[in-house]
């Protein structure tokens, strides 16, 4: 029996270097595969930007990074030569949004349609992510006040600096679908100070949906579209519908669009869209958008 | 006959686990330098495996532990670059050329390694010099080796080719303890 063990011992001592000296990288890959648990880690660039097309997406600028978007909205294409089918006719938004944290944005920004101003607060609630501890979606928080800056109408009295403001919080509610495809679900809430006609709400609710698909690496199209839960709008009123391609180059994201909504803040976008689809009074535009990093 | 099947099994089992070091915390660092502006990145996440009976190797590291300066970069890297979702790890699998387990003298000790370098999906074949020094529990090693984004199917777009080395420098740092 001692002979035998020592024996075994010695066939074994053999087989294992033969063993390793053939195979040994590949078992030693998978023994380490074995031993080291795969990371939970957050999905990433789930959109290109802080926005699909006019509305949120759930991305948010990463902490220290000031994002800065210059976007316009030409005319309506159907608006003949004269005007250069639109080109002539141009509405300016900028806008500064700053990373506070990786899960929290705050911004500012400025419209030359109707004047408007804007304040908001963003916040990433939940993270999609993969991995052991891995979650479906992203959820992220978006709410924004406006202020139309247009001098007092005459024929409103009296006209307070509250008939100026309107107010929007949205959930988006974010998933990567696989490399090329992500989807995104975005309920919305409108409150409006003032409205023009006492026909016209001054809450609304909505629910949006949006997405993009990678056609190449730094190539996507992307869409939206937001329908009125409430209903209060006359017949042929076109609902929000915007379709476009981001084309990321570097440091800049380009977002380049044809619309249905004239102005390009949320009350504007989601409640009043100038346009319809039907008749082709459409906006073609751009968001152009540089990161600066402030704080690394 | 099963006795001496099982012998050996636990024999074999017991001699492999006392040869093995392993690192799940090795330092990483990847570094591109070109006259418009310069770009590194840290990981100290690289886990590895040496069998010390022959000198057998193994290491990963995962491309999403790579941290830049800069969040963008980081997003660059892994989105467009390196496809961290296609191609979550890049791998180093061979021998070290010439083992030699007497090395356990506390002096550093220049070797090759040679193995099977698999990142983006691109396997090549590479020699890969660095130290090895005992420190006199486990194997501290040390490298530098330069890694041509070429090899390895990663594009530069033109915009940004003179951003970004063709060949990028990385260096390893690691400490494997006894598992």
């Amino acid at each position: 029996m001692k002979v035998r063990a020592s024996f075994a011992r010695t066939a074994a001592l053999g087989l294992a270097l033969a063993a390793f000296g053939t195979v040994s990288a590949q078992g030693l890959l998978d023994a380490l595969n074995e031993a080291v648990e795969d990371p939970t880690l957050p999905v990433t660039a789930t959109f290109k930007d802080t926005r699909i097309v006019n509305v949120q997406s759930n991305e948010t600028p990463a902490e220290g990074v000031l994002h800065f978007v210059i976007a316009h909205r030409f005319g309506t294409l159907n608006s003949g030569a004269y005007e250069l089918w639109g080109l002539d006719n141009a509405q300016m938004r900028m806008a500064f949004d700053y990373g506070v944290t990786d899960r929290l944005a705050v911004g500012v920004a400025r419209n030359t349609y109707q004047k408007t101003y804007e304040a908001s607060i963003k916040a990433r609630l939940l993270r999609q992510s993969t991995g052991p501890d891995a979650f479906p979606v992203s959820v992220t928080w978006y709410s924004v006040a406006m202020a139309n800056g247009l001098k007092a109408p005459t024929d409103v009295t009296p006209y307070y600096f509250t008939h100026r403001l309107s107010y929007v919080n949205q959930a988006v509610i974010a998933r990567k679908m696989s490399e090329d495809l992500s989807l995104a679900l975005v309920p919305s809430f409108v409150h409006r100070n003032y409205v023009q006609t006492t026909e016209d709400a001054h809450d609304l609710w909505l629910v949006g949906v949006g997405g993009r698909y990678k056609l190449t690496q730094r190539l996507s199209i992307n869409g939206e579209y937001h329908h009125y839960l409430t209903q209060q709008f006359e017949e042929g009123f076109s609902p929000s519908l915007s379709l476009g391609v981001d084309i990321e180059t570097g440091g800049h994201v380009f977002q380049l669009h044809v619309t249905n909504a004239r102005g390009m803040f949320e009350r504007s976008f989601l409640a009043e869209p100038a346009g319809s689809w039907a008749d082709g009074s459409l906006y073609f535009g751009f968001n152009l958008s540089r990161v600066f990093t402030i704080k690394s | 006959m099963k006795i001496f099947l099982s012998t050996m099994l636990l024999a074999s089992a017991s001699f492999a686990s006392a040869q093995q070091f392993m690192t799940r915390s090795g330092q990483v660092h990847f570094f591109s330098e070109t006259a418009m502006e310069n770009i590194e990145a840290e990981n100290a996440q690289m886990s590895g495996l040496l069998d010390a009976s022959n000198g057998g190797f193994a290491f990963q590291v995962q491309m999403r532990a790579f941290h830049f300066e800069k969040a963008l970069m980081e997003e660059h890297f892994n989105e467009n670059y390196v496809e961290s979702e296609k191609y979550p790890k890049a791998t180093f699998q061979g021998s070290i050329q010439d083992w030699d387990d007497a090395w356990k003298d506390g002096e550093s000790h220049d070797v090759v390694a040679t193995g099977s370098f698999d990142f983006h999906g691109v396997k090549k074949e590479r020699d890969i010099a660095g130290t090895l020094t005992w420190n006199g529990k486990g194997w501290d090693i040390e490298t530098r080796f330069p890694v041509a984004l070429e090899d390895h199917k990663i594009e530069v777009p033109a915009v940004v080719k003179d951003n970004i080395a063709p060949v990028i420098d990385v260096d390893v740092n690691a400490t494997l303890d006894p598992r």
